[in-house]
């Protein structure tokens, strides 16, 4: 099971999906892509524990966290 | 009836629609409240779940805790708070230069934290290109 979790205001929000499922793979891809497109960066976390930033979808991804564009203050 | 009637009915029918007011506002303050500390406890159960062990120790012992930049190698430490929270850190721990960035949308604090945490560990010169210095406050030198 993959879950893609993005922050937003309540906290965040968790899509889980099945890593057999293609449409569910499908489905979680377009998310991705979408919210690249918004401007969010994703990162997964390595075996290490070490965060990494991922620019394209890999459905082998246990958990991929999106967050919004990072802006000065 | 009586003016005096009049007027004291009107005051009590007054009286009495200010009280229900007050507590149907204090009711609602009380509910958002227990949203906000819902969506609080949610960022800095989903911050702890990012953080190392060690991370995690640093910010139960001292509300902040440190990040190592991927690129540069520099130490800094990201103190509990959503703005002016990140401070590059020298050999002994001491803030050399505050570091001013976050997610444009408004986010709880445990979810700015640890967008600051990934930007710095996993895509530093993005994070600075971005980020405005701020000089250290007297309170934390």
């Amino acid at each position: 099971m993959g879950v893609q979790v993005i922050m937003d205001h309540a906290g965040d929000t968790r899509h889980y999906f099945s890593m057999d499922d293609g449409e569910a793979l499908a489905t979680a891809h377009d998310r991705f892509q979408l919210l690249m497109s918004r401007g969010f960066t994703a990162a997964v976390r390595e075996a290490n524990g070490q965060a990494k930033v991922v620019r394209s979808f890999d459905p082998s991804a246990d958990e991929t966290l999106f967050y919004p564009r990072l802006i000065g203050g | 009836m009586t003016p005096r009637r009049l007027f004291f009915g009107t005051h009590y029918l007054w009286q009495l629609t200010v009280s229900k007011g007050r507590v149907a506002f204090d009711t609602f303050r009380q509910r958002c409240k227990e949203v906000e500390d819902i969506r609080e406890a949610r960022g800095m159960a989903l911050l702890r779940e990012w953080l190392s062990p060690e991370q995690r120790a640093q910010l139960d012992a001292s509300r902040s805790f440190d990040v190592v930049g991927c690129h540069t190698g520099k130490r800094y430490r990201i103190r509990l708070g959503s703005r002016t929270n990140v401070y590059e850190i020298d050999q002994d721990g001491r803030p050399i230069i505050g570091w001013c960035f976050a997610p444009s949308e408004n986010l709880v604090r445990g979810d700015v934290m640890l967008a600051q945490k990934i930007a710095l560990e996993a895509d530093e010169n993005a994070a600075l290109a971005v980020a405005n210095k701020f000089p250290v406050p007297i309170s934390h030198q």
